[in-house]
C-alpha cells in the first residue's frame, strides 16, 4: 500500500534538453528583441542636434532679391530635417519662401522646400525633412539658404539671436556678413554602436552561453555538481511545492469576497479614476494621454508595493512552517513575489483596455515594456528577500516600510509629470530605480518608442543587483530565522 | 551497512538574550549601553550517534533532554552550531501533523498542499489521492473548507497525508493515534506497519512499552548528553529505575 518516495534519480533533470530550451529562448527573445526595437536599436537621437535659439530680432525682409545665408556645421551623423523660425511683421504676406541646405564644398542642394508665406504667422516655424536621411555631413560646414519671391512689402523674415556668437557659424545676407545667428534648428539621428553590432553581440553571447552550458553538462557526465546542475535539481524538486504555496495564496486572496479574482482587475482600474480624477479637475496637468499614464504608473507601483510588503513578511508569516518542516527558505519570498506576479499579469488587462480606450496606438514596441515589468519582478524579489531577513530581527521594519514605501510613491511620477520637479530635486528620479523601470514602461507603450539598448542593459542590472544584495542577506542569515520566531 | 544518519559530534546551543531584542530601537539603545547580555543555553552537547539502514533507533529522556532539538536538527529545521548532521535519502518528520493546512481550502486543496510541502511528488499524490481520502473516512467532506471540520476530522485527514508514503528516514515524534477508537486503532496500525516495513526510523517517546516493542537500540538523553546508548531492553532497564 506505501509507496516509496521518488527517488533520487527521478528527480534528475533532463540537462540537454534544458539547455537546449535555454538556447532557443536565448534565440527567440534576441531575434524577438531585433524587430521589436526596430530603429531605436540602430539609432538614437543625435547627441549634436542644434537646438532653436531664442529670436530676439527680424532678420531681413526677405523679399525677391534677399538672400539669407546662415553658414553651420552639426555633429549629426544622419541628418534629417532643418527648420527655421519667421516672423511675418504682424501682416498677411503673400508669395513663397524656399529653404534650401547646400554643401559648402560642391554647392550640391541636400534638402530644399518651398511654402507658401500666407499661413506664417510671428513665431511659426518651417521644417524641411530629406527623404533619406543625410550621412556624409558630420561635422562640415553647411549653407542653410532662405530666399523668396515675395514683393517688398507683403515679405516675411526670418528671426535672429541677434547676440549669438558660435565658431563656424555665420550669417551674410545678400554676400554680407551680419551679426547674430538665424533661429534655426538641425535634427538627426546617430548610429548606436551597439546597435550596429548586434548580431555580433548576439553570437558571442550565444557562444558564450553554448560554452559555458557545455562546460556545465561535461562536469556533470562526470559526476561532479555544480551550482547550475544543483539549482535545476531544485527547481525541479520543488516546482510542485511552489506551484501549490502561490496557488494557496492566489485562492485563499479572494476567497471569501463575491467578486473574487475579478478585485485583481477592478483594483487598478478604480485607483486609476480616483486619481484621474483628483489630478484632471483639481490639480491640472497637460500630460497626453493621462488615464494611460497613470494606470502604468498605478500598476507598476501596486506591484511593487504589495509584492514588497507581502515578501516582507512571508518568512514571519510561514513560521509554523518553517519551525516545523524543512524546506529551502527561499521558497516563501520567492512565492509571495510570485503570487503578486499573478495580479500583476490581471492587471495588466485593464492597464491595456484603458490605454486602447484612451485612443494610445500601440507600436510593436508595446512588447517591450513587459521587460520593464519584468525588471521590477526581479527587483521587488531582491528587496523583498532584504525586507523579509530585516523582519525577523527587527520587528519595526514592517512599520517602517509603511513609511518608506509612501515616499517612495511620491518619489516615483505616478501621477504627475516629472517635469514639474524644481532641478534640485531632480536627482531624487536619477536614484530611484522605480523611476527609470516606469519611464521606459511608458515609453514603450504611449510613446511607441523602445529606449536605447544600453537602458535595457542598465535597468537589468539594477534589478539584478537588488536581487543580488537582497539574496545575499537572506543566506547568509537563513539559518538564524527559525531562532527568532 | 551503511548508515542513514550520522550525528557528528553536534553541538546546538540558543542565544537566551535575558528577551530576545524585536525592535531596532531597543537593538540600538542597549547595543550602545553595551547590555546585550547573550546566556547560552545548550540543548545538546557533543552528541554522536550512527543509525543504520533499516533500524529503528529510540529516543528517551526527560522533557528539555534534548530530543526535539535532535529531531529538528535531523530534519534539517535547525543548523547545528558545531558539528554535522548527515541523512541519506528522503526525510519526513511526522512532527506535528497538518502543518500548512490552510482553512480556506478545502480538504482536496489541503491534501495537495500539505503533500507538497512534506515534500511528495505531484505524480504520487495524484496516484495516491483515492487512498488519502479513503482512509481519513471523510467522504463527502473533502471538497468542504476545512475550517468546517471537527478537529477529530483535521487530525484524520493530517495523519491520511503524513502518513501516505514509505521514505527512507522517518521521524516520530510520539506514535500519534487520533480521531475516535476504531480509528485510533487503523492509525496504530498503519504507524506500526510503517515503522516495520524497512525503513529506518527515529522515534522519541515516553512509552517506554512502545520503545521496548518497536526499537532495536536506543538513546538515553540527559540535559543534553547522551547518558546512554545500547540495546533496547538495557536502556530501558536502566532509565526505568
Amino acid at each position: 500500500m506505501a509507496k516509496d518516495l521518488p527517488k533520487e534519480n527521478d528527480t534528475q533533470p533532463n540537462i540537454p534538453k534544458i539547455f537546449l530550451i535555454v538556447l532557443a529562448v536565448y534565440l527567440l527573445l534576441t531575434v524577438g528583441f531585433y524587430f521589436l526595437a526596430g530603429d531605436q536599436l540602430l539609432y538614437r537621437v543625435s547627441r549634436g542636434d542644434l537646438e532653436m535659439r531664442p529670436a530676439d530680432a527680424a532678420a531681413v525682409e526677405l523679399s525677391r532679391d534677399v538672400t539669407a545665408e546662415q553658414v553651420f556645421s552639426a555633429k549629426i551623423q544622419r541628418l534629417q530635417s532643418v527648420s527655421v523660425r519667421w516672423g511675418a511683421y504682424y501682416r498677411a504676406n503673400s508669395g513663397t519662401v524656399t529653404i534650401e541646405l547646400l554643401r559648402t564644398d560642391d554647392m550640391s542642394v541636400l534638402m530644399s522646400g518651398s511654402f507658401d508665406v500666407s499661413p506664417i504667422v510671428e513665431g511659426s516655424v518651417l521644417t524641411v525633412c530629406s527623404d533619406t536621411p543625410i550621412e556624409d555631413v558630420y561635422g562640415l560646414p553647411l549653407i542653410l539658404r532662405l530666399s523668396s519671391d515675395c514683393e517688398p512689402g507683403s515679405a516675411v523674415t526670418p528671426l535672429i539671436d541677434s547676440q549669438a556668437e558660435e565658431d563656424g557659424f555665420s550669417l551674410s545676407i545678400n554676400g554680407e556678413p551680419s551679426p547674430g545667428m538665424l533661429c534655426f534648428a538641425a535634427e538627426g539621428t546617430d548610429y548606436i554602436w551597439t546597435g550596429l553590432h548586434y548580431w555580433l553581440f548576439v553570437g558571442l553571447l550565444g557562444a558564450l552561453l553554448a560554452a559555458f552550458m557545455l562546460i556545465i553538462w561535461l562536469r556533470y557526465r562526470s559526476g561532479r555538481r555544480s551550482f547550475v546542475v544543483n539549482s535545476l535539481i531544485a527547481v525541479k524538486k520543488y516546482r510542485f511545492l511552489i506551484r501549490q504555496l502561490v496557488g494557496r495564496d492566489f485562492k485563499t486572496k479572494y476567497k471569501r469576497s463575491v467578486l473574487g479574482v475579478f478585485w485583481s482587475f477592478l483594483n487598478p482600474l478604480l485607483m486609476m479614476l480616483v486619481q484621474y480624477f483628483v489630478f484632471s479637475t483639481i490639480f491640472r496637468n497637460d500630460i497626453p494621454h493621462f488615464a494611460s499614464y497613470l494606470i502604468i504608473g498605478t500598476v507598476m507601483f501596486n506591484f511593487f508595493s504589495e509584492s514588497c510588503g507581502m515578501t516582507l513578511t512571508s518568512i514571519l508569516g510561514n513560521s509554523n512552517l518553517i519551525t516545523k518542516v524543512y524546506m529551502p527558505k527561499y521558497i516563501y519570498p520567492l512565492t509571495r513575489t510570485m503570487s503578486s506576479m499573478v495580479n500583476l499579469a490581471i492587471s495588466l488587462v485593464p492597464m491595456l483596455i484603458v490605454c486602447l480606450a484612451s485612443g494610445v496606438h500601440f507600436q510593436k514596441s508595446a512588447v517591450l515594456a513587459l521587460f520593464f515589468f519584468a525588471c521590477v519582478v526581479i527587483f521587488s524579489l531582491g528587496l523583498g528577500m532584504l525586507l523579509a531577513t530585516s523582519m525577523v530581527f527587527f520587528r519595526d521594519t514592517q512599520f517602517l516600510w509603511n513609511v518608506l514605501s509612501m515616499m517612495w510613491m511620491y518619489a516615483t511620477p505616478i501621477f504627475y509629470p516629472e517635469s514639474i520637479l524644481p532641478d534640485n530635486l531632480k536627482f531624487v528620479l536619477t536614484v530611484n530605480p522605480l523611476y527609470h523601470f516606469l519611464k521606459n514602461a511608458r515609453s514603450c507603450l504611449l510613446d511607441g518608442l523602445s529606449p536605447e539598448p544600453i537602458v535595457y542593459i542598465q535597468c537589468l542590472l539594477i534589478a539584478l543587483a537588488m536581487l543580488a544584495v537582497g539574496a545575499a542577506v537572506f543566506y547568509r542569515k537563513q539559518d538564524k530565522f527559525v531562532l527568532y520566531m | 551497512m551503511e548508515s542513514m544518519i550520522v550525528v557528528d559530534d553536534v553541538t546546538m546551543r540558543f542565544h537566551m538574550n535575558t528577551d530576545k531584542i524585536l525592535s531596532l530601537k531597543e537593538f540600538v539603545t542597549r547595543k550602545i549601553r553595551g547590555n546585550i547580555r547573550y546566556e547560552d543555553f545548550t540543548a545538546l552537547d557533543h552528541v554522536s550517534f550512527r543509525v543504520e539502514r533499516g533500524e529503528t533507533l529510540g529516543l528517551i529522556g526527560r522533557n528539555g533532554a534534548g530530543k526535539s532539538t535532535m529531531l529538528k536538527l535531523i530534519s534539517g529545521i535547525l543548523k547545528p552550531t558545531e558539528g554535522r548532521v548527515t541523512t541519506r535519502g528522503s526525510v519526513v518528520p511526522m512532527l506535528e501533523l497538518g502543518s500548512g493546512f490552510d482553512n480556506d481550502l478545502t480538504g482536496r486543496e489541503n491534501i495537495f498542499l500539505n503533500g507538497a510541502i512534506l515534500g511528495y511528488s505531484e505524480e504520487f499524490l495524484k496516484e495516491k489521492y483515492d487512498d488519502i481520502v479513503a482512509f481519513s473516512e471523510l467522504g463527502q467532506f473533502i471538497d468542504v473548507p476545512i475550517r468546517n471540520y471537527s478537529s477529530g476530522m483535521l487530525a484524520r485527514l493530517a495523519f491520511s497525508v503524513a502518513s501516505m508514503v514509505q521514505p527512507e528516514i522517518l521521524i516520530v515524534d510520539e506514535i500519534l493515534s487520533v480521531g475516535d477508537a476504531a480509528f485510533q486503532e487503523k492509525s496504530r496500525a498503519r504507524m506500526t506497519e510503517l515503522m516495520g516495513g524497512g525503513t529506518t526510523v527515529l522515534f522519541v517517546s515516553h512509552s517506554l512499552d512502545q520503545i521496548r516493542e518497536m526499537c532495536g537500540r536506543v538513546v538515553w538523553l540527559e540535559q543534553g548528553r547522551i547518558k546512554m546508548i545500547g540495546p533496547a531492553d538495557e536502556v530501558c532497564g536502566a532509565y526505568d529505575v
